[in-house]
């Protein structure tokens, strides 16, 4: 009696799977991947060699470990009716089986790369002097920024003009500074121009430099947004008798800057970036003081706290200029 | 015809080039005030191009275009200041994205005609209301439908207090359900008096409400006459043929 009450269920429960999962091929069905994942765990467990470089024999088991690992995640990943959840196990175990590998079996000398590299005792008391050369980077990164923001919407606003004379010397202008390694204009401003009976401190000749070469950048990328808007804009604009500055005052510039603003927000961090390239003219700048200190304490973690000192300041401005690029795309696709 | 009434346009041997392409022969016309001319012909007969000569969006190869009795093909012309005077209506309604409906209309009086904000938005909010959109005034142009941007397009127009309105097919970019509310609006234009150019195919406005029609052909004007005239007894064979097709 008691088996004629469960049998239903059971069947009922074989149809439902089969009637669920029965139209995926075999190595994404879970009748496949829980058994695969059980041997792979017991691998994992019992077989896998200790830390160090494994004997060749053991490489065996780290490589059908690695095999059957694969295959399991390329079952669950190449499948979009898993849960989210499922496949994202299945991803970020992945990476970090492969990255606990290379740090338990390669051999490396981790010991050695934190004393050197990540050696936090050789920081103690050069953090204020990094940050003064921190505060250095972004005065020479703020005034370059706008310095070449406004010389570049002047040149992009002059290009849009079409005069041919002035056409040759903008283009040469842009054509120049963007052709020229940055470094070597740097050098150039601060050693040559003396030589021209013009000096400058290495401050100033940082900031000429940086702001000559991205107000190049600059009014490329604002010519693009004018040159984007639709012809359609500027005939409306004009046929209302507003004159042409009117037009691109009033008109084009506020449809070209919601263009304009993610690419040039990217030029930005670049710009502030290119602001270490200002250390081999002796501005105590960021990567200046990196590099000091590391040659005083021997050693380079100095240069590792600046690194990651770059990234603190440009990962917000980074995730800002996506966050603009997604917001504009919507805006933009309206325009036309 | 209208020869006691002022004298709007008058056009004198236009010749347009692009390069080599020769896309109008020496065109003159008349057009008085109140006159309602509505231009047809075949597609790349020259009609947007004519229209658009007459306030030099695109500039004439050779001849004499009088506004008003100003030559505005005369380098000493300030052409800002005849465009003051002539409403232009896209097919594509070219509407400023960036700005609401209301702003639209407002720009140019308060840029060009030194308005003052207050009287322009109480020009602005009027004319919304004889375009029947007083309660989208701040809505955006992506927020309107065709006909409505075409609608919130002309009250732009209007807010300059043109002379005259020209009319670049103002229908053709619009759903056939749409296109009924703007030729109201050209229909309640016309019967106050405005001076209008309309480049449409839409017969029953034209005639409805056109005085006179011009038939284009190959940058000629072929034929010309009242709607009762051209529309029922066209005498060109071109112009036979081409209403046949659209009518």
């Amino acid at each position: 009696m008691a088996n004629s009450k469960l049998t239903p269920i059971r069947e009922s429960f074989a149809k439902r799977y089969r009637a669920r999962f029965g139209h995926l091929p075999w190595f994404k069905r879970y009748e496949y991947l829980i058994p695969l994942s059980i041997i792979i765990l017991l691998i994992g467990l019992l077989l896998l060699p200790p830390l160090g470089k494994p004997a060749p024999l053991q490489w065996l088991w780290i490589g059908v470990f690695l095999i059957l690992l694969i295959l399991w995640v390329v079952g669950i990943l190449t499948d979009i009716e898993k849960p989210r959840w499922i496949r994202a196990i299945a991803a970020i175990s992945f990476v970090f089986v492969l990255g606990f590998f290379f740090y338990r079996y390669s051999g490396a000398q981790w010991d050695k790369l934190t004393t050197n590299f990540f050696n936090l005792s050789v920081m103690e008391g050069l953090w204020g002097d990094l940050g003064q050369g921190l505060l250095m980077t972004l005065k020479v990164a703020l005034v370059s920024m706008c310095i070449s923001l406004a010389l570049g919407l002047v040149i992009a606003i002059l290009r849009s003009l079409n005069n041919p004379i002035l056409n040759v010397f903008l283009i040469i202008y842009i054509d120049f500074f963007r052709a020229i390694p940055l470094i070597v204009l740097v050098v150039f401003v601060f050693y040559a121009l003396p030589f021209l009976g013009i000096e400058l401190d290495p401050y100033i000749s940082a900031v000429v430099a940086v702001s000559l070469s991205y107000a190049a950048y600059v009014a490329e990328v604002i010519r693009a947004g004018i040159e984007s808007i639709y012809r359609g804009q500027v005939e409306a604009s004009r046929a209302l008798g507003l004159s042409s500055m009117q037009t691109m005052r009033l008109v084009i510039l506020p449809q070209a800057v919601r263009v304009v603003i993610p690419p040039t927000t990217g030029l930005m961090v670049g710009l502030l970036k290119d602001t270490a390239l200002t250390t081999i003219i002796g501005l105590p700048e960021l990567l200046y003081k990196g590099i000091q200190n590391t040659i005083w304490q021997s050693n380079p973690t100095p240069l590792v706290a600046a690194a990651v000192l770059y990234i603190l300041v440009l990962l917000p401005l980074t995730r800002f200029s996506g966050y603009l690029e997604t917001r504009s795309k919507k805006w933009v696709k309206t325009a036309r | 015809m209208g020869e006691d009434r002022a004298l709007m346009i008058e056009v004198i041997n236009l010749h347009k080039y692009f390069k080599d392409h020769h896309v109008l022969k020496g065109l003159n016309q008349k057009v008085y005030k109140s006159e309602v001319v509505a231009m047809i012909g075949p597609s790349g007969a020259g009609k947007s191009t004519f229209l658009r000569c007459l306030n030099r969006l695109e500039e004439p190869s050779l001849g004499k275009i009088l506004i008003e009795g100003t030559d505005i093909t005369a380098t000493r012309t300030d052409i800002n200041k005849v465009r003051t005077e002539i409403g232009m209506v896209f097919q594509s309604f070219n509407l400023f994205p960036h700005l609401t409906a209301l702003q639209n209309i407002k720009l140019a009086p308060i840029n060009v005609r030194r308005m003052s904000e207050k009287d322009a938005e109480e020009r602005g909010r009027q004319l919304l209301k004889k375009v029947g959109l007083q309660e989208k005034a701040n809505a955006y142009p992506d927020q309107l439908s065709g006909g409505q941007q075409q609608r919130v397009a002309i009250a732009r127009a209007l807010a300059m207090q043109p002379h005259m309105i020209f009319f670049d097919e103002p229908t053709s970019a619009l759903d056939p359900e749409m296109i009924r509310e703007v030729l109201d609006v050209m229909d309640n234009l016309a019967k106050e008096g405005m001076t209008m150019l309309v480049v449409s195919h839409e017969i029953g406005f034209i005639r409805e409400a056109a005085t006179r029609i011009l038939v284009l052909a190959d940058g000629c004007i072929i034929e010309e006459g009242t709607p009762n005239e051209v529309l029922k007894h066209p005498q060109h064979s071109r112009t036979q043929d081409f209403l046949s097709k659209i009518v």
